[in-house]
């Protein structure tokens, strides 16, 4: 390759192999010549001369490997020399014009540094292999109901064992489920974690084992044999002190005493940062064929299978199950998909957006700085043409401006990697609680660097070699001929520039329009009436252990807590609930409405209930429609009073008045409740999930030993009450630990964050977008104007005034922003379905998007010609004509 | 072909040197030199003569040229560089040194005491 790269350079070269073969030749000849004039027959010459020369096969050999040698590292050195030579004179070049360095450096490092930053986050999330040895057979396992619209949901126990034993798809099946627990020693404060409930062979299904210690056995998934406990490395790191001897020793959880059997290895997260893991456990509840209580199941696929073989091999099963027990199990099946796509399935219709996104940007500043470049070589025509008049060839030329675009593309890069690691910060920050799952690593590594080196080397060839042919293609003559800037000779130029600024500004748009809908959609989440006041409230989760509290002892605490904190100053309301809004709490269960028919199968109406004190809607600005509220007095749980929300009173009594009717969630052996009122329909699950039928019970029937407090109060910022909160759950109970502490605001605007975070990324390329666009625009421009300033004051010479003038440079920009908005609109128009998935509130072919757009792009595309075209306008048509 | 070749070489780069010093020749030039300086004495094939022509070069000791010779051919002429002057100047002074110690040696009657 060395070779051809330095015929690209240099003359012909001379052939070393012919060198030798004539100087021993010439030795030979001479010596035979020799002896013949000392008068020996040719013949006995040749004879003696080969006999004193010795082995001229050797010895040319031996010459040639030395000649050789020495020409490679001749033509290393010269390489090096021109570059070296080419990077100072481009250097100087750029270092002379730094308008032009700085807007085309700029120009690359920010295209280089989103691309980037872009790129490493699509690899960390969607290439990267998840964190567990068998990752690329991992599968997750939930339930689905298809005619009734549910979709990784829940599973139930029995259809978990059937799966587990019919399968001949899986190797491997465990099921899990989420829990939290309370830690609590006297030596140390009690703190809350997370886990799991595991079934024994889920973490073989992993390929995990323990760092020290033992996994569950099955035997263990037996209540009375569970008190086992895994923990994490982080865990026990933190709260044991690193202990070598832990296995085997009790700790204190939830109030009871379970054995320590192992600690996990360091970095290991399941499901998601768990802390510690239970063996899976089942008693009479767990055995109940509709119970799907239970967060999912993992498997393994054996080698070889496919998803879509397990999941047929798991719809047989199901096909079965709806058979034996139709009450449980119809319009249920199994849905499976890949570990993977079950973590970062959200991710991954945004990152194919960003990733068009962000090649669009950088099509648009290779164009831009093709553009810079073009416009230069117009500028440097003439040097060009004395150059290559004063004996310069072609390719040294050409070599030369393309080491001067490399070097741009190289600053740029430089540059560009800073961006992107600010840019990769940013996104570290825009996960919620400002740090991705454990299973996106996001940061500029080996990948994201080898792609930053390798698109500064694509930048900078990219743009720079159309220029530098193009440049250098000058026909000498004219060029030089000419004289003046531009006649004939450089529309040929001109031409492609137009197309590269039409083609600039489509871009634009696209990008434009992309980012506005998906704006707009977060705006219309962000702006969707909520149905209650999220502002001034403080909400905290509190488990008390079942081993020390009975439920009548819950309402105890519960009460006493909500009491101190009433006292509490600025605080004008308190109570709880089990899951806030936003929080992703969710119970739900099949209703029947008294006296109505019984529903057909597979349209049963199922309710999301829970129980809540009879402050908690009035505390979190729920507002009452019709009937009366809850009171503290509605404790009878025999003959229980609800409320029910307009979603139930439409799905339940077909709108009709409900007060005084009667409704039963779950069981035949559950009490039927009578409706004492109606709440307006506020949103519980997060957006855009639409709230659907929903049922409260009064805390004081059923009270459980799980609730989240709610605090109003007056004050500015809620989580101001934080301490007081702690404080006063260490005065009733020390033992117990708060967590999920967070207000209201903070659960709203949290679960908005990929929206908010798809909008932001991509306004800030429609941005960069825009800006690059202009400056393409405005470049092309104002060469033109320089290069008709001769043409120009000849006008005005005869006559033309300078509004002619001014209209004139205004129509050649108007024509290009005309052209590239036309086509713009036609690729957006089409590209624009890509988002349909995350548009929200607002159609893809959005009419308002779609003339705002275009009108923007128009506005700032013709500001940024108006300062040529006035350039233009004031020229002095006497300067021009005379001028060069 | 055997021959003490380390001795030889670092010799014949010597002489090699030392005609070059004399002005620019071609390698057949000088290998006539040499033949007529040394007799029989130092026998040589001529034939290594030019690799070591070329490794000199490649130190950049002697540097060369393509001429026409009074043949009228092509010839590859051979000039000592100002770094070759200094080298010879060096191994010349080294050789005359290793050549008066073995000389003292072999002039030496008695056993040293």
């Amino acid at each position: 390759m060395s070779d051809r790269w330095l015929r690209y350079f240099e003359l012909p070269r001379r052939d070393p192999r012919r060198d030798v073969d004539d100087e021993i030749q010439f030795h030979l000849e001479e010596r035979v010549a020799d002896l013949v004039r000392r008068g020996l027959t040719p013949e006995a010459a040749r004879a003696r001369a080969a006999r004193e020369f010795g082995d001229t096969h050797l010895v040319r050999d031996q010459t040639l490997a030395i000649d050789q040698r020495m020409q490679r590292r001749g033509d290393r050195a010269e390489l090096l020399h021109n570059l070296w030579r080419d990077a100072r004179v481009g250097f100087r070049s750029l270092w002379k014009t730094p308008t032009f360095a700085i807007t085309a450096i700029l120009c690359a490092a920010l295209g280089i540094g989103v691309t980037t930053a872009i790129l490493s986050a699509t690899y960390a999330v969607l290439i990267r292999p998840l964190p567990y040895p068998n990752a690329d057979r991992l599968v997750a396992v939930y339930s689905e109901n298809v005619a009734r619209g549910y979709h990784g949901t829940n599973i139930s126990w029995p259809d978990y064992k059937s799966w587990r034993e019919g399968s001949r798809t899986l190797e491997a099946l465990g099921i899990w489920t989420w829990i939290t627990a309370t830690l609590s020693d006297d030596a140390t404060e009690a703190e809350r974690v997370s886990g799991a409930w595991v079934a024994a062979s889920l973490f073989p299904a992993l390929g995990v084992r323990p760092l020290i210690g033992r996994g569950f056995t099955e035997e263990e998934e037996t209540p009375g044999r569970d008190l086992v406990v895994l923990l994490s490395h982080r865990i026990w790191e933190r709260r044991f002190g690193g202990d070598s001897a832990i296995v085997g020793k009790r700790i204190t959880i939830d109030g009871k005493r379970y054995t320590v059997v192992g600690v996990m290895p360091p970095r290991f997260n399941f499901p998601d940062r768990g802390d510690l893991w239970m063996p899976f456990a089942t008693d009479p509840a767990t055995e109940v064929h509709g119970n799907r209580g239970y967060a999912g199941a993992i498997g393994l696929l054996r080698p070889g299978r496919t998803i879509e073989q397990a999941r047929a091999d798991l719809h047989a099963i199901d096909a079965e199950l709806v058979r034996q027990f139709p009450n449980d199990n119809f319009g249920w099946d199994a849905e499976i998909k890949s570990l993977r796509e079950d973590l970062v399935g959200d991710f991954e219709q945004p990152l194919k957006v960003f990733l068009v996104a962000v090649g669009l940007v950088m099509l648009l500043v290779c164009a831009n700085l093709a553009n810079l470049m073009l416009a230069r070589a117009t500028t440097r025509g003439r040097e060009i043409a004395i150059r290559s008049a004063l004996g310069a060839s072609r390719q040294r030329l050409a070599a030369q401006l393309l080491v001067e675009s490399v070097l741009i593309a190289i600053l740029g890069g430089i540059l560009g990697i800073a961006i992107a690691w600010w840019g990769v910060r940013l996104l570290r920050f825009a996960f919620p609680d400002q740090s991705p799952p454990f299973y996106v690593t996001l940061a500029l590594d080996g990948p994201a660097l080898l792609c930053a080196a390798g698109l500064t080397v694509v930048t900078g060839i990219l743009f720079g070699t159309v220029p530098a042919l193009r440049a250098t293609r000058t026909n000498l003559g004219s060029t030089l001929r000419d004289g003046t800037r531009g006649s004939g000779s450089s529309t040929h130029r001109s031409r492609l520039r137009s197309a590269l600024v039409v083609s600039e500004i489509a871009i634009s748009v696209v990008l434009l329009v992309g980012a506005m809908l998906l704006v707009r959609s977060y705006r219309n989440l962000a702006g969707t009436s909520l149905g209650f006041d999220e502002q001034g409230i403080l909400s905290a989760r509190l488990t008390l252990p079942s081993a020390r509290y009975t439920r009548a002892q819950a309402k105890l605490f519960f009460d006493e807590l909500l009491t101190r904190l009433r006292r509490e100053p600025g605080v004008t309301m308190t109570a709880s609930a089990q899951g806030i809004p936003f929080s992703g709490w969710n119970l739900q269960a099949g209703t029947t409405v008294e006296g109505a028919p019984p529903p057909k199968r597979g349209e049963d109406l199922v309710v999301h209930y829970q129980y809540v004190t009879p402050d908690y809607f009035r505390a979190i600005g729920v507002k009452l429609v019709t009937g009366r509220w809850l009171t503290e007095a509605d404790h009878d749980s025999l003959n229980p009073v609800v409320l029910v929300n307009e979603q139930m009173v439409i799905k339940g009594f077909g709108g009709r008045d409900p007060i005084g009717k009667r409704v039963r969630v779950g069981g035949d052996r559950d009490p039927f409740a009578t409706v004492i009122g109606v709440i307006r329909d506020f949103r519980h699950y997060r957006l855009p999930q639409p709230m659907g039928p929903a049922v409260y019970y009064p805390y004081a029937t059923y009270p459980g030993r799980q609730q989240t407090i709610v605090i109003r109060t007056t004050r500015d910022d809620p989580s101001t009450l934080a301490p007081a909160l702690r404080a006063a759950v260490r005065a009733v109970d020390p033992k117990l630990a708060l967590y999920d502490v967070q207000t209201f605001e903070e659960a709203v605007s949290k679960s908005l964050w990929r929206q908010r975070l798809q909008g932001n990324v991509l306004s800030i390329f429609a941005a960069l977008a825009l800006v690059l666009a202009c400056t393409g625009l405005y470049g092309v421009i104002a060469y033109a104007v320089a290069e008709r300033t001769r043409e120009l004051g000849v006008r005005m010479a005869l006559g033309a005034t300078r509004s002619n003038v001014l209209r004139l440079v205004l129509g050649q920009s108007g024509r290009l922003v005309l052209a590239g908005i036309a086509l713009g609109i036609g690729a957006a128009a089409v590209g624009v379905h890509m988002l349909d998935s995350l548009l929200y509130g607002v159609q893809a072919i959005d009419p308002a998007t779609f003339v705002a757009v275009p009108l923007l792009l128009a506005l700032v595309a013709l500001a940024a010609a108006l300062v040529p075209a006035r350039r233009a306008a004031l020229v002095d048509p006497i300067i021009a004509m005379r001028g060069e | 072909m055997t021959r003490p070749t380390d001795l030889l070489q670092g010799t014949l780069d010597l002489l090699i040197l030392k005609t070059l010093s004399w002005g620019p020749a071609h390698g057949y030039a000088v290998a006539r030199w040499i033949e007529q300086l040394t007799g029989e004495a130092l026998h040589i094939g001529e034939g290594s003569l030019y690799p070591a022509l070329h490794r000199l070069e490649e130190r950049g000791w002697v540097e060369s040229s393509w001429q026409l010779s009074s043949t009228k051919r092509r010839t590859k002429v051979y000039k000592l560089t100002v770094k070759g002057r200094q080298q010879l100047r060096a191994e010349a002074g080294a050789w005359t040194q290793f050549v008066d110690a073995v000389y003292k040696v072999l002039k030496t009657e008695e056993q040293p005491a």
